[in-house]
């Protein structure tokens, strides 16, 4: 007998359970979705800030030119250091009064330079490349002629703890939607068995084997968990879709070259055999129930 | 081909059959009678394994049932056709695909469903009317479609659990005939019934049971 014949006239007998249990499955996988979504854009944010952050070494204003040739040196000799340029107290007054020109009759009164001059370090892209910023900064700031070292450390830590929680209620979130999905599918695929129960008993009967018998059932389990995966994903495009054209621009002026990030591919592969996984579980669960009363017979 | 040795079951500590040993050759055809309670059906059920029994041994075609695990069943059940009073006939599929159905279930490929569904519909006569659906024919009509389907896997044994029990006399002893018809041609027939027409009609082997235990036995030459 042709088991997709069979998987269909059972879906075709129980329509409105199957279509009602495929639409929790697809809330349920589209709230996962959209945390994964918002998950993945703020990973994207990190990695984009990450590659920003430079190494800024604020000078004392009394350094030497013997002190300074002797940093350059240093940072030279730096493999991890990809360039340096070095601004001057002038150059730094100059740029801060461009960034805040509307203030400018207030910083032409001051009538002085507070700000000190600085080397900026551009660091090579590299997995470890906040580690080496840290320690780079570490061993920078016992350099004589060296006020201070910054590079924005205190809120890239709080930035990754606060992802670290994120994964963690991921996972969470994920593991208990997943179990729900299965219960769901569990009990739709157990009504289906019951509503063909004279069937299964006649196909027991006749020298069916067990495989022939739960094989559409199986199929079906796992047709639910791919179907409220494929439109749970589709609802996550069209909302990336929608997010790209109508806040691509807003999000190009909080920095250059950053776009929405989409589930990746292989995220994408690890939700719908998550869902195939759901599915036959869910169905798997509900047959063995079944036929264990045959077997106990 | 049937052996039973010293058979005990009981359904919660109440002993349905006790102590019950025959042995059915090849090509026999015996009723198994008794009043309502006996252990008819529960006999049956123990042959093609739907139950299970406490004490014993059966041998059915050289398999020891007892020793059956679940998901080889089917290797006993293919030898085995049951036919029963409520026909149990699938109604949202025509005669014919009923039929058909025990033939998918085994693996048949098209060509042999259709040929083989209709031949066994043509042996009960009702060829001319595989197209209807089981609850547009007469109770006698669609026992004889269950035997059909009972049969058109060529079983080495036929299997009767009270199937005339519905019928009027006219139609029981029609499909008595049947049953004789199919044991003629080599099929090991074993029908439980209470009727006594029907234990007179056909000259066969007769085991009765009585509360469980086998109170007498008719053999016939």
């Amino acid at each position: 007998m042709n088991i997709l014949k069979t998987t269909f006239i059972n879906i075709k007998s129980n329509k409105q359970l199957f279509f009602a249990s495929v639409g929790t499955i697809t809330i349920a996988l589209s709230i996962l979705g959209l945390f994964l979504f918002v998950y993945i854009n703020l990973n994207s944010v990190l990695s984009f800030w990450n590659e920003q952050v430079q190494l800024i070494v604020y000078l004392d204003d009394e350094i030497s030119q013997g002190e300074k040739k002797r940093l350059e040196k240093l940072f030279s000799s730096e493999s991890e250091v990809d360039s340096f340029d070095f601004i001057s107290r002038e150059k730094a007054w100059e740029n801060f009064q461009s960034m805040f020109s509307e203030k400018s009759s207030f910083l032409k009164g001051m009538g002085f330079n507070p700000l000190p001059a600085s080397y900026n370090l551009r660091v090579k892209a590299s997995p470890k490349r906040l580690e080496t910023i840290q320690a780079l900064a570490e061993k920078l700031n016992q350099q004589a002629g060296v006020e201070s070292v910054e590079y924005g450390e205190e809120w890239i830590n709080r930035f990754e703890a606060f992802m670290i929680l994120m994964q963690v209620f991921l996972f969470a979130l994920g593991a208990l939607l997943c179990l729900g999905a299965i219960l769901i599918i569990s009990n739709t695929v157990k009504l289906s068995v019951l509503s063909r129960k004279n069937e299964i008993e006649l196909m027991l009967l006749t020298g069916a084997t067990p495989g022939f018998i739960k094989f559409p059932f199986f199929l079906e389990g796992v047709f639910h968990g791919v179907l409220g995966a494929l439109i749970s994903l589709s609802l996550m495009k069209g909302l990336h879709l929608y997010l790209v054209s109508r806040f691509q621009g807003s999000i190009e002026t909080f920095g250059r070259g950053m776009d929405f990030q989409f589930i990746s591919p292989s995220f994408v592969m690890i939700i719908i055999f998550s869902s195939i996984l759901v599915g036959w579980l869910g169905s798997y669960y509900s047959l063995q129930q079944f036929l264990g009363t045959y077997k106990k017979l | 081909m049937i052996q039973l040795y010293n058979v005990y079951k009981s359904y919660n500590n109440t002993p349905a059959l006790v102590d019950v040993s025959f042995i059915i050759k090849k090509g026999a055809f015996v009723f198994i009678t008794g009043p309502s309670g006996a252990g008819k059906s529960t006999l049956l059920k123990l042959l093609y394994r739907w139950e299970r029994y406490d004490k014993g041994q059966v041998l059915v075609n050289g398999i020891n049932v007892g020793k059956l695990k679940f998901n080889k069943l089917w290797q006993l059940r293919r030898h085995i056709g049951v036919v029963f009073q409520d026909y149990k006939l699938l109604p949202e599929k025509t005669i014919l695909e009923n039929v058909a159905f025990a033939l998918e279930i085994v693996g048949a490929d098209k060509k042999t469903i259709r040929y083989k569904a209709w031949e066994a519909l043509k042996n009960v006569g009702l060829s001319h009317r595989k197209d209807a659906y089981p609850l547009e024919l007469s109770g006698g009509e669609q026992q004889r479609v269950a035997i059909a389907r009972a049969l058109v896997n060529d079983p080495k044994i036929l299997l009767a659990d009270e199937p005339t029990g519905n019928l009027d006399p006219e139609m029981a002893s029609e499909i008595l005939s049947l049953f004789e018809k199919a044991n003629a041609e080599g099929t090991t027939v074993v029908l439980a019934t209470h009727s006594e027409n029907i234990l007179r009609e056909g000259n066969h082997a007769v085991i009765t049971l009585r509360r469980g235990k086998i109170a007498d036995t008719r053999i016939v030459a």
